[in-house]
């Protein structure tokens, strides 16, 4: 095919969302080099801990070698604090790490997503661009190849005070119907729907093109 | 004579030896005492703790005992400021690994990292050695449960029971003697507890004065660490008090 843009070469769409005491996170599967698919169990949300998952859309490539080495992080600072990350730490941290590349960037939009033990397990959300401009958001954030799409369907379907039954059902409208529009993700998606006693990961059947 | 020969770190003494290495391993054996007890199922940390003062805070760490990874732990005699450092280098060695190889570290290969380090402080740049003894608990595929000891000078041995710190001597001699092989997890566990009642005096075994750490396979077959918690090294000691009452 004709060149792309390197932000769209693999081809990703994440969501996340919070709800009453719980937030959820989910991603599509395809994992593709242009227009070829070549697998679709290809997941782009990852646990950094029970209580914390981060998505990373972009390129592939750094979307894997960033998470590995947010996990050599995070074992250090755990081995050292004797605890867990706070999401809103770890997203300081993740703004940080991609700021150090700040002209020569690691081509991946990051969505944290997790509850903070210090607040109640309250949740907490945040988004940032690949040089890790950081956003918060109270309802839900938004990364991927058509991510103008994922925050269309999430502005229409979403209310605040969901529980994790019906915040499942909720995002995972929004991923199966954003990513219809859009060539580069799909092919199916996985959920995870977290909440203070534990993380419910669910795979959704989707159209598979 | 030898005392013009032990100011330099990195120098032999006429009679070849390194002074400093030798100090620093007298300093170790006034540190409180650690014994380690390599089992088929597990791997027993025990270490005396040494309270200097009343008012001392240490809040729920540990003084003696440190993870290094999911499936490394240790415990130090020594000079506990040149331990810190040390524990940070292996954190962050067995963390090197994991990005590397996306694989935990194999044991011996961490105790090789920071005994390499040890062993250049013996021989460049000038510095007094490091004043900490090690005692190495870990698990890999490769090797199954293992326990090391390290010095110093930057030597190790891979042992199935040793003692460092104070007394070490006497503890390394009953555990010559009682030591058996295919030893269960639970017969290390009372071991140890004979061994340091035996060296340490009586008056200061308390639970509070001791730290337990065992490496072992958890209920879900992950490999992990278990601190034992001041009840349970109560406990502990007192099962073994009453095997020691029905030996007398």
């Amino acid at each position: 095919g004709e060149a792309m843009s390197i932000q769209t070469y693999n081809g990703a769409a994440i969501i996340a969302m919070s709800g009453q005491e719980c937030v959820a996170i989910a991603s599509d599967l395809r994992f593709g080099v242009q227009n070829q698919t070549l697998a679709c169990d290809h997941k782009k949300v990852y646990r950094m801990h029970d209580r914390l998952y981060m998505g990373l859309s972009g390129l592939a490539t750094d979307a894997q070698t960033l998470y590995k080495r947010f996990v050599f992080k995070h074992n250090l600072y755990r081995l050292r604090e004797e605890r867990d990350m706070r999401p809103q730490t770890f997203a300081s941290m993740v703004s940080a790490t991609l700021y150090e590349k700040r002209f020569g960037p690691y081509f991946v939009e990051p969505v944290i997503a997790g509850l903070d033990p210090e607040e109640g397990h309250a949740p907490f959300i945040a988004g940032m661009d690949s040089l890790g401009a950081m956003e918060t958001a109270k309802d839900f954030m938004c990364a991927g190849t058509n991510s103008e799409s994922l925050l269309g369907v999430c502005e229409t379907f979403y209310r605040p005070g969901l529980g994790p039954e019906e915040l499942f059902e909720v995002i995972s409208q929004c991923m199966l119907s954003g990513v219809d529009r859009d060539a580069l993700a799909g092919w199916g998606a996985v959920v995870y729907v977290i909440s203070k006693d534990q993380c419910i990961a669910r795979t959704l059947k989707g159209r598979m093109d | 004579m030898s005392r013009r020969y032990d100011s330099r770190t990195t120098i032999f003494s006429p009679e070849g030896r390194l002074f400093q290495v030798e100090y620093a391993m007298e300093a170790i054996s006034h540190a409180g005492a650690c014994v380690g007890v390599l089992s088929k199922d597990g791997v027993v940390l025990a270490a005396e703790k040494r309270i200097t003062s009343k008012l001392l805070d240490p809040g729920h760490k540990l003084e003696k005992m440190y993870q290094l990874d999911d499936h490394i732990i240790c415990a130090v005699a020594g000079i506990t400021a040149d331990a810190n450092t040390l524990i940070q280098y292996l954190r962050l060695s067995a963390q090197q690994y994991s990005y590397a190889y996306q694989e935990p570290i194999p044991v011996e290969q961490l105790v090789t990292d920071l005994c390499d380090l040890k062993q250049g402080y013996t021989q460049y740049g000038g510095l007094r050695p490091f004043g900490v003894s090690f005692l190495y608990a870990g698990y890999d595929e490769h090797f199954g449960f293992q326990l090391y000891q390290s010095d110093p000078s930057g030597n190790y041995g891979g042992w199935k029971a040793t003692s460092i710190g104070a007394k070490h001597n006497q503890a390394q001699s009953i555990l010559k003697q009682e030591y058996k092989k295919d030893i269960s997890l639970k017969e290390a566990l009372e071991l140890t507890v004979k061994v340091m009642s035996k060296t340490l005096d009586n008056t200061t075994l308390k639970p509070e004065r001791l730290e337990f750490m065992v490496l072992k396979k958890k209920a879900d077959g992950s490999v992990g660490m278990v601190a034992l918690t001041p009840d349970q090294i109560g406990d502990l000691l007192k099962a073994t008090e009453v095997d020691k009452k029905e030996e007398d």
